[in-house]
């Protein structure tokens, strides 16, 4: 029952290690197959169904935590929302990121994707949309953790997680079932 | 009345599969209709479908196997193949008549899929049950709810235009009242627009308070009738009628897939003749555009079109009959169709018909929405959704313009998109957006695209730097069209009364040129100066240099710095080239610009600012280029004397004139070795003295950078006339 944090341990030399939580662990599986298979860097990753993760001192330091959560399940949802405080404030300086699944979906009620909006620009993280149905949507979905994950373990020169997340970092919609422009 | 059913439906169709009796005298053709009629008996399905057309009324449902039995054949046939329009007839009647009580009612109409086309008759045969008033209001909801379903595979319009009185009699009823509108919607026809009937819709709105469905019922009306309805409608209404989703859409979905292959077979021929051109394309992939048909089915045309002198747009085949008809166009029942058809987008541009636009508007709003927003569960199938939006953005090509409800939902899809599905349509239609007002530019582009651009791969942030290019060259392009016409309102799209002033319109392309700068700048610094997003950023600012003279804008916003260094810096000469053409068009039009304000003293102003920016840049240049003097006071970076010393690297100040710039250094030593071939030691800085210069600028011309010859030209005049004279 520990916090998981950022700046416990050193980082490798050429290595990214990035944490999947997801209560269904449906999409998590996909996405390490396609993670893993990058060439110039060594990409490790772990998976979790929800924090906190037992005591385990060989655990290297984790460089970018993702919430996957699949909107079509409030249990998704609530998952995430309390792995949360198992989480080092640290984090939240540009190494958390939220994955959202199924957001287009029908029966997705809209207070649910609003809260979690809410959530994300609340913690000052980006809030990622994917489409798992598709293994194109699948290797895109890796391909933007990279992205991210490239920048927090601060193998980019120039910038740093927290210059990352300051531009990517989630804000509310505005209203737009009504654009007035007047 | 099933028995009469029975014939009427025989004559429409005399192969449908249980039509009875059959006119022939042909004694062969009689034989075989009997032994087609004894296989047919022993079908269970037509036997179940026997059994509801002619069970008597009152006959109980409780304990009734053979009731049970049989409509659990036909539900399982329904969600299989679907029903032919035949056995929709029948038990719509069936259901609607109440002969075996309500309790069956809703579990049949649950189970009506249809395989090709819903019969009109039925329909409305089915609509006058429901004044008989003993249905449920449930039920009612449930049977307009299934007609909405399935009212692009109805196969005629007419017969239900001409109830549109009694239909709208049930406007009053509240719980049926948002799906009668929706159905009135998709009837209306500007004959069937009255004052009584306003007048009730007004009523009903001061009871109920403005409803959406109301509201888009009532903007019908206004296109159609303005001296009717005085009422103001808000320009963008939220999303009125969200009554498709249903388990028959999917199960519709599932038999349109399922019977894919089969429909042209299983259809009668009669039925296929008809339809040829018709829904037909719809019940195959539910995303295909409908075909064009006409309202009113084929036997009711000759008389009706005589009568009213109308012509529909699926007997139209080229421009010229357009033309000849112009006046007197009958639009199709399915708007959705017009994307399709050349002609139609013909009549839609020239013609400018409110009406035409709106129901369009509202046809693809709905397709968007619940194909791309609200998903069943079946995945959208990848193919089916390129095609669509393939058709839609050549629609919109050849309008030159895009539909707004279009608009709206990209605004909408932007917050869940994942950047990569659909990746090439999707930009492309963001590029047809019209200019939004600054004010909501932010909110509605600006966020959701920052949030995709800086977590997304180099090619999507090169895809997004040039769809916003190819926005700005549009807005561009509308406002040196349209601002010729009245200088200071300008209408935002040629349909809608918004209006946007000059000043408005600068603020907007102003907001939209610091955007993409603020996106290149982080985004060449995240990539490490990378050639091809650095390409795609030229590219947008060489629109951006020539607003003034290309299109007539008085505006000249400089590109960030950001930009201007690792462009310069670039290692490739392409990308340095680039920049000076760049540099170039500002300095050609602002000088014109300046030229200008002297002459008119207009109210455009371009600021001090601008211009020093520019002096700058240019500054920096020539100073890098041609003077070899990196550092001098004023310029952006001023390292300590001692400082560069330091660095230990020889002749520092000279690192990037034209000699040692590492996009150059290559044509330095082919031009050395080309100049002095017998020499053995490289001198680069050799080709410094007068002579050798002015040939090795005449080299890199002729390398074909004429952007840095018109720098040059327009930037260093002493040396240019000195070189022209050489050149005499």
């Amino acid at each position: 029952m520990s916090l998981l944090k950022p700046f416990s341990k050193l980082p490798g030399l050429n290595t990214a290690n990035i944490l999947l939580v997801e209560n269904q662990e449906q999409l998590q599986h996909m996405l390490a197959d396609v993670l893993v298979k990058e060439t110039p860097l060594t990409v490790t990753v772990r998976l979790a169904k929800s924090l906190p993760l037992p005591v385990d001192e060989s655990r290297p330091r984790i460089d970018l935590v993702v919430f996957i959560i699949n909107l079509t399940s409030e249990l998704s949802f609530q998952s995430a929302e309390d792995s949360l405080k198992y989480l080092d404030p640290g984090y939240f300086l540009g190494k958390v990121c939220f994955m959202v699944t199924n957001a287009r979906h029908a029966s997705v009620p809209t207070e649910r994707l609003d809260a979690l909006r809410r959530l994300a620009a609340s913690l000052h993280c980006p809030l990622l949309f994917a489409e798992d149905q598709t293994p194109e949507g699948v290797i895109g979905a890796a391909e933007r953790l990279l992205t991210i994950l490239k920048v927090s373990a601060g193998v980019v020169p120039m910038t740093t997680a927290l210059y990352l997340s300051n531009l990517t970092r989630c804000t509310l919609p505005p209203d737009i079932d009504q654009p007035s422009f007047d | 009345m099933a028995a009469s059913l029975n014939s009427s439906e025989s004559d429409r169709s005399s192969l449908g599969g249980q039509s009875a009796s059959s006119r022939s005298n042909n004694r062969s053709l009689r034989v075989a209709e009997k032994e087609r009629r004894r296989n047919e008996a022993e079908d269970p399905f037509v036997l179940a479908l026997k059994y509801f057309s002619v069970v008597e009324a009152g006959t109980p449902v409780v304990g009734n196997d053979d009731f049970e039995n049989n409509l659990v054949l036909v539900e399982r046939t329904a969600y299989s193949q679907g029903l032919s329009p035949e056995a929709i007839s029948i038990m719509l009647e069936f259901a609607m008549s109440l002969r075996m009580g309500t309790a069956p009612c809703a579990r049949v109409l649950k189970c009506l899929i249809p395989a090709s086309v819903v019969p009109q008759e039925a329909v409305v045969r089915a609509a006058v049950w429901l004044s008989v008033g003993k249905i449920p209001i449930s039920t009612q909801v449930l049977f307009i709810k299934w007609v909405l379903t399935v009212f692009d595979m109805i196969d005629a319009k007419d017969q239900l235009r001409a109830i549109y009185g009694f239909i709208f009699s049930f406007v009053t009823e509240e719980n049926l009242c948002p799906f009668i509108c929706h159905l009135l919607y998709l009837l209306t026809q500007k004959e069937s627009v009255r004052v009584y009937r306003v007048r009730k819709l007004l009523e009903l709105q001061s009871k109920l308070g403005r409803q959406p469905f109301l509201l888009h019922l009532l903007s019908l009306y206004k296109v159609f009738c303005p001296e009717l309805v005085t009422l103001s409608i808000p320009s963008r209404m939220r999303g009125a009628f969200r009554n498709h989703v249903s388990p028959w859409k999917a199960a519709l979905t599932a038999v349109q897939k399922r019977n894919g292959s089969l429909a042209g077979s299983s259809v009668s021929p009669a039925l296929a003749v008809r339809d040829k051109s018709g829904s037909r394309k719809r019940k195959h992939c539910h995303l295909q555009l409908p075909a064009l048909t006409s309202v009113a089915s084929d036997g009711a045309r000759s008389e009706q079109t005589s009568s009213r002198t109308l012509v529909p747009l699926a007997h139209l085949q080229s421009f010229d009959q357009l033309l000849k008809n112009v006046h007197r166009i009958e639009l199709p029942a399915q708007m959705g169709s017009l994307l399709g058809s050349s002609v139609a987008l013909q009549y839609l541009d020239c013609i400018q018909d409110e009406s035409a636009l709106l129901r369009l508007n509202f046809w693809l709003g709905c397709a968007l929405h619940e194909e791309f927003l609200f998903c069943g569960d079946g995945a959208t199938q990848t193919s089916e959704a390129l095609q669509f939006l393939s058709r839609l953005l050549s629609a919109q090509h050849f309008l030159q313009e895009g539909f707004s409800s279009s608009d709206a939902f990209l605004y909408k899809f932007l917050n869940v998109w994942d950047g990569s599905l659909l990746r090439p349509q999707i930009l492309c239609l963001l590029s047809n957006i019209p200019v939004i007002p600054s004010s909501q530019i932010r909110k509605l582009l600006f966020e959701p695209l920052t949030q995709l651009f800086f977590t997304s791969s180099l090619f999507f942030k090169c895809g997004l730097v040039e769809c916003l290019n190819n926005m700005l060259l549009k807005w561009l392009t509308w406002h040196s069209v349209y601002a010729l016409e009245d200088d200071l309102d300008i209408s935002l799209n040629s349909h809608t009364s918004l209006n946007i002033t000059l000043s408005g319109f600068k603020d907007s392309v102003m907001e939209l040129i610091h955007f993409v700068g603020h996106l290149a700048s982080v985004g060449l610094q995240l990539e490490g100066c990378h050639a091809l997003l650095l390409s795609f950023v030229l590219d947008f600012y060489e629109t951006v240099c020539d607003t003034f003279l290309k299109f007539g804008l008085p505006l000249v916003v400089m590109p960030p710095a950001g930009v201007f260094y690792p462009a310069f810096f670039a290692t490739d000469p392409v990308s340095v080239d680039r920049l000076a053409h760049i540099m170039h068009r500002y300095k050609v039009n602002l000088t014109s610009a300046k030229r200008q304000e002297k002459q008119k003293e207009q109210a455009f102003h371009i600021s001090r600012q601008t211009f020093q920016e520019f002096n700058h840049c240019v500054v920096f240049m020539v100073n890098c280029l041609w003077n070899s003097r990196m550092f001098y006071p004023g310029s952006d970076v001023q390292p300590g004397e001692e400082l560069l010393l330091g660095s230990g690297v020889p002749r520092y100040w000279a690192s990037f004139d034209f000699i040692h710039h590492p996009a150059f250094v290559s044509y330095a030593l082919d031009f050395h070795q080309k100049c002095w071939p017998s020499r053995k030691e490289m001198d680069l800085s050799s080709i410094k003295d007068s002579k050798p210069w002015s040939w090795y600028l005449d080299y890199l011309f002729s390398q074909g950078f004429d952007g840095l010859k018109d720098f040059l030209k327009s930037n260093i005049s002493r040396q240019a006339a000195a070189v022209d004279e050489q050149q005499r």
